[in-house]
This record gives structure tokens, sequence and C-alpha cells, in this order.
């Protein structure tokens, strides 16, 4: 499986991949993009079966490149991983086709709760 | 018979809150502690003690903008900040690391502390990305919630600040003024 990380913060993709590898999830190709233009174009050139995105980017934002996805007709499963834990970006989130939000700080455990099924 | 202030008569009437009637010190250091536990280890603890900052020091901060406007920050000493990018960076940390990795390490625990104290606000809010530098200024001292902690034995400060100055205070001999 293929999975994409889209986040600014070079220190917090690394943080996402070492907690993907202790919940359990580390045979998987792993693809970075560092803002939500960038994971636009990796969508379409790196074909992921998966997108974890951070929400606040400079360029495009996470919910921009999602709903970017989406109007252009990709179904690939995205997930928020973000700082925008707050009941009503979890809305936006939802309405907009993630499939979950994990708000920072997380756990493994976190991941686990939320990855179990989406990842093989 | 005493009163207790509890906050809720100035929360009803006055135009906009100040942040101790929205959050304490122990919401604060519990987001905090969260967020080290998370990003920096399992077993890195935050205690809250004050200790005297350094001379050089070195600040990350997100703005919140809403209903309460301001900053979360964070402070402490240069080479604190770069003990912390360490520790996030861990095996993949650089022999020298250099203002961009400070940067982005020391950014991202203020954006994970400021995104979960935004969370504990009222909405909506807005939260900018993490900048990183000389704190911005305290425009209302009675609009500061202030946390000092020590990590590995070194201080560190999370402030929780007003964006904006104090209002003025109405005064009461102005208000029975009779325009002539």
């Amino acid at each position: 499986m293929k999975i994409l990380i889209a986040d600014d913060s070079r220190v917090m993709r690394q943080i996402v991949i070492r907690t993907l590898r202790q919940a359990g999830y580390d045979d998987h190709d792993i693809v970075e993009a560092e803002d939500g233009a960038d994971a636009l174009a990796k969508v379409g050139s790196e074909k992921p079966d998966l997108v974890l995105s951070d929400w606040n980017m400079p360029n495009m934002s996470g919910i921009e490149c999602l709903e970017a996805m989406r109007a252009s007709g990709s179904a690939v499963p995205f997930g928020f991983v973000t700082s925008e834990g707050s009941p009503e970006m979890r809305e936006k989130a939802a309405n907009a086709g993630a499939l979950f939000l994990i708000a920072k700080p997380f756990t493994e455990d976190t991941f686990r709760e939320h990855l179990d099924g989406v990842i093989a | 018979m005493s009163t207790i202030d509890t906050g809720a008569r100035r929360r009803t009437t006055d135009p906009r809150p100040v942040i101790t009637d929205l959050i304490d010190g122990d919401t604060i250091l519990s987001i905090a502690g969260d967020a080290w536990i998370s990003l920096v280890g399992e077993d890195e603890v935050l205690v809250p003690l004050p200790g005297p900052l350094p001379g050089d020091i070195l600040s990350s901060w997100v703005d919140v903008v809403g209903p309460w406007t301001g900053s979360v920050v964070l402070t402490t000493a240069r080479a604190t900040a770069e003990e912390l990018s360490r520790a996030l960076l861990r095996e993949s940390a650089p022999e020298v690391l250099d203002d961009e990795d400070v940067a982005d390490a020391f950014g991202e625990i203020a954006n994970v502390v400021g995104g979960s104290v935004k969370a504990a606000l009222p909405g909506p809010s807005a939260l900018s990305l993490p900048q990183v530098g000389n704190a911005p200024l305290v425009r209302n001292p009675g609009d500061v919630c202030r946390v000092d902690v020590v990590w590995r034995g070194e201080p560190l400060t999370i402030s929780v600040q007003g964006a904006l100055p104090p209002l003025p205070v109405p005064s009461p001999t102005r208000e029975n003024e009779v325009s002539l």
C-alpha cells in the first residue's frame, strides 16, 4: 500500500511516519508532500492508496486539497492529521469527504483506532 | 456575606472576554503535557515550576483569531529549543542543527499546543501557521494566562496572551455628565 503524507513541517512528517511504524503499519511505501498543492500533484503522479494530510499549510490547505481531489473525480481515501481538532473542523472535514480526523497530539493507539480497516 | 466572583457576570456583559475567563493554568499545563508525551517522548514530563529564563531566548507561537484573539507562545532558552528539536527529530536529527530545523520543530510544538488551546476556547476561531522568533508583545496584562514549567531541568514558559489592548474603562463621573 502506498501512503502519501502531506505536512509543511518536515519533523511532523517524520513523527507521522514513526507513529505509523509504531502502530504496526510498517510495511508500506511512503510518499511525502510539503503542502496541499504538492499533495494534489502527487495524488496524480504517485497514485497513493491513502492520503494523510495536515490542515493548515501554505500554498494550499489540506481541506482545499481534498476538495480539489473530489472535484477532479479522485476517490482516494483521505484522512486529516492536524492540530485542528474542534467539533466544527471535524464536521467540515467529514462534509468534504474525509474518512477521519486524527487530532495532534496523537499516540500510536489513536492511529490504530482510526486506521484499522483503512490500511490493509 | 461574601460574594464569589465566578466571572459569569463579565462573560455575559463584556463585549469581549479575557483569557482567564475562558481557560486556566491547569488546563494549559495538561494540554502541554499531552503534546510533550506525543511529540517529545512518553517519559518526557513538564514540571510546573517557575525558573528564570536566560538572556538568549527563542519563542514559537501560533495566533488564534475568533471570539478571543491572541497568541499561544512558548518561550525558552535557544539551547533548550535546540534540545527540544533534537528530541523531536530523534534518530533523524542531523549532527549540526540549522535554524530551519529548530524553527520547524519548535514551531510545530507551538502549533500542537495552540491547536488544543484553540479547541478549548469558544469558536469558531482560525489558527495561524506557527512562527518562531521574538514573541509578540503583551498588549493587555489582564488578558494573559501564563504557565511556567521546567523540562529536563530547563525553564520554559507557555503564555496564552490576548492581542488586543485593554478596553477603556468608563469613568462614572463622565457617564453622569450632561451635555450642555
